[in-house]
């Protein structure tokens, strides 16, 4: 014990010795930290080959990429101990609370082109009228359908007009034995579409007053539960599933509703499956989706707060998004003509994920909205259960959100 | 934890102190080496414990977010007792979530620690017997749960659990008709108890309007209906896990127990089962008291396994609801403080209770 400890204390005298150490090239070049997150190994090698561009483009900016585990926590450790990254990763989720803590600088006339971003794109990232920061990349959510399923059942394939009564039609025919229509997990970004579909919302527009107890949202989600008990649809948990894609990969789902990182995963743990994608189906208030983004952000408390803004356009502007949908992975570039290139490089199958954006919803909400995330995700589960009504659900859910807003 | 009289200073006669008059400074010398000898561990001790134990405290009278930097002079304001009042006595949401937490974490520790104990005593007995051949094998194999990272025992457990998992298909060999109404154990909120009683036709409709009073922010009904089967998959993994440690520290003491207290019982004429009551199991007592307050903590901060098995409100405990009020969207450290404060409070009751209890005089570790 009093060995390690000794240790311990040499190690840490040693790190404190050998940080002060100035490299050779501090003098003429600055260091900007880029934290983010581990995805796929080809996203990782993208942004690296990115960086390396933007630092042969600029011989004076060094960029130290920070990729780790444990994300949301290590960046607010970082940003409360005033030793925040000078260029960070931000959800679009995690956004409200960046801004209300004043830890993320606002963009402005900072941004590069804007205008060539997904105008949804933008509007995410803007809280009263100010853009703070561009958006990397997204994904939308679409409609997932096995072609075997399908031809077994001697379905028609889904197509981009289809409507509430096709999907529960369709999920209808295609269940038997151990396989169900749809896959419906229990969480509130993937009910929101039908929400939405069916004309409902959360929060009025300016977010001062709740609307969730409407005739919409109850039609919304006597649709999704409604599957559920009548057997065509069922959560992944039923379907020994962690997850809607596995139950969609494993064939014990005919249809699945999974955003862009469903490509990735299938084509890695299910590479046999033959499957294609449509548009989600339209409610009685048209057509709806989710667009689920991330951004560059900058520290507002920053050393080289130029630097970094280049850094942020450099990835987010023209070249870095052709750069990102020329690797083609599975997240879209936010940029609408490197879209293009994306559906080049990806296939034309894919299409309904970009076309997705036109009509997509932000996945965001108030500072303090976590609690009603939480008390809907629970009582969608309990209800899906059995153990709750779905006015159950709407009632308990409103009540947080209208206790939240009075804070 | 040091018992102020322990029989050992009694029975010591006391020495008169010795007058030393003439050694002022060498005894002053003493004292500084003696702290200097203790400084690496006292300054780790300060910094990483006594330090963030009291920003904690204070913290937890604020409202700060846990993302602005503190050095900033709007980083929090100061809230008096308010996060206490949100949690304890306010009604709303953050008081049916605490206790909620509360209730699963209780009905945890109640049904864990009592299990865990009771078969670690049972297998470091058994794998204490002279006659048992290969028993560090056995003894290999009952620590090594407790040395695999929890993470994959998680993993694994929810594999085995799953609806068409191994359990489900070991219970259907066992009872055929079971397959039609197979319990999804990874995902399952219903109570225990509340199972248990459906299985005989009573609901929370047939027994009275009691059932359906709120206290605290839930429902008595709720409040009785015991673990949740999700909650019951997370107890059998961790007492399973934990045994092996457990054992390992009842083997130690077993291993103390002089061999002729065991030859004294024979002689008079005890039989197996009486020199396990009257000789072993008290001879074992400040060792089970121990492993009792181990169990205890360790319990009401059960923590990885809840997270990687996740459930939402279901398997929510105490320490889950620290991190997810700490960290992440909404994140309210004040808050998440104040939590952990009031968790303190509670293990540092149930140590005093149990010490009372099971600790006697015989609690000199």
């Amino acid at each position: 014990m009093k060995r390690s400890l000794a240790l311990v204390l040499v190690l840490t005298l040693a790190l404190a010795v050998f940080a002060r150490v100035p490299s050779s090239r501090a003098q003429d070049t600055v260091t900007i930290q880029l934290m983010g997150w581990s995805s796929s190994p080809a996203e990782n090698a993208a942004l690296e080959e990115m960086i390396a561009a933007f630092e042969e483009a600029n011989p004076t900016i060094d960029v130290d990429l920070q990729l780790v585990p444990e994300y949301d926590t290590t960046l607010q450790a970082a940003f409360a101990s005033g030793d925040a990254p000078n260029v960070f990763y931000v959800d679009s989720s995690r956004l409200p609370d960046f801004v209300d803590a004043g830890v993320i600088a606002a963009g402005g006339d900072m941004i590069v082109d804007p205008e060539g971003f997904f105008p949804s794109l933008v509007d995410v990232f803007t809280i009263d009228d100010t853009f703070y920061c561009p958006p990397k990349d997204f994904s939308t959510m679409a409609l997932q359908y096995n072609k075997a399923l399908f031809d077994a059942a001697g379905l028609e394939y889904p197509t981009n007009d289809w409507t509430w009564d096709d999907l529960t039609a369709a999920a209808e025919a295609l269940t038997s034995g151990d396989t169900v229509g749809l896959v419906v997990p229990p969480e509130l970004p993937r009910w929101l579409p039908f929400l939405y579909q069916a004309g409902g919302s959360v929060l009025s527009e300016d977010g001062t007053e709740v609307t969730f107890d409407s005739e919409e949202a109850m039609t919304a989600l006597e649709l999704y539960l409604g599957m559920v008990e009548d057997g065509i649809a069922a959560p992944p948990s039923e379907l020994d599933s962690g997850w809607g894609g596995e139950a969609f990969g494993t064939g014990r789902a005919a249809m699945a509703m999974e955003g862009n990182w469903v490509i990735g995963a299938l084509e890695e743990n299910y590479p046999d499956i033959e499957y294609g994608v449509v548009e989600l189906p339209a409610g009685p208030a048209g057509e709806a989706t989710m667009a689920f983004t991330v951004c560059y952000g900058v520290a507002a408390d920053n050393d080289h707060p130029e630097e970094s803004w280049a850094l942020a356009n450099f990835l987010t502007g023209p070249e870095g998004a052709t750069m990102v949908a020329e690797a083609g992975f599975g997240v879209m570039p936010a940029r609408q003509d490197a879209a293009e290139v994306w559906l080049e490089t990806r296939g034309i199958e894919f299409e309904a994920f970009v076309t997705g954006a036109a009509n997509a919803h932000r996945w965001q909400f108030p500072v303090g909205f976590g609690d009603f995330i939480d008390t809907f995700n629970n009582g969608l589960k309990e209800a899906m259960a059995g153990n709750m009504l779905p006015e159950e659900v709407l009632e308990d859910s409103v009540a947080i959100a209208e206790e939240i807003l009075a804070e | 934890m040091i018992d102020e009289k322990s029989p050992i200073s009694e029975s010591v006669p006391t020495i008169p102190p010795q007058k030393v008059t003439t050694m002022r400074t060498t005894k002053f010398e003493e004292t500084v080496a003696g702290y200097l000898f203790l400084a690496p561990a006292l300054i780790i001790f300060v910094v990483f414990l006594v330090i963030p134990l009291v920003m904690a405290v204070y913290i937890s009278f604020t409202d700060w977010n846990g993302i602005t930097p503190l050095r900033d002079d709007d980083a929090f304001e100061t809230i008096g007792d308010d996060n206490y009042q949100q949690l304890l006595t306010q009604e709303g949401r953050r008081q049916t979530r605490f206790f909620t937490a509360v209730k699963n974490t209780t009905y945890y520790v109640i049904g864990v620690v009592p299990t865990q104990t009771l078969i670690a005593l049972i297998l470091a007995v058994i794998v204490n017997q002279k006659w048992l051949k290969a028993r560090g094998t056995f003894r290999t194999i009952a620590y090594l749960p407790s040395i695999t990272s929890s993470v994959v025992i998680s993993i694994v457990f929810l594999w085995l659990f799953s609806r068409g998992g191994l359990v489900n298909a070991f219970i259907e060999l066992l009872y055929p008709s079971y397959g039609d109404k197979a319990i999804n154990w990874t995902d399952d909120s219903t109570g225990v108890f509340h199972w248990v009683l459906k299985q005989f036709g009573v609901t929370r409709a047939d027994v009275g309007d009691w059932a359906s009073e709120k206290h605290y922010g839930l429902r008595t009904w709720d409040w009785i209906s015991g673990p949740s089967v999700t909650m019951l998959m997370i107890m059998i993994l961790n007492t399973w896990t934990t045994i092996g440690t457990l054992m390992v520290i009842f083997l130690a003491a077993l291993q103390n127990i002089p061999s002729y207290v065991y030859e004294a019982a024979a002689i008079d004429g005890a039989n197996i089962w009486q020199i396990f009551r009257k000789v072993t199991v008290p001879l074992l007592r400040p060792t089970t008291f121990f492993v009792i307050t181990l169990g205890l903590i360790g319990c009401f901060q059960v923590f990885d396994q809840v997270y990687i098995i996740g459930g939402g409100d279901a398997t929510l405990t105490v320490a889950v609801l620290v991190y997810r009020n700490a960290f992440g969207t909404g994140s309210n450290m004040g808050l998440a403080t104040a939590t952990a404060m009031i968790l303190f409070v509670i293990i540092f009751i149930f140590t005093v209770l149990q010490r009372r209890f099971f600790g006697g005089e015989r609690a000199n570790w």
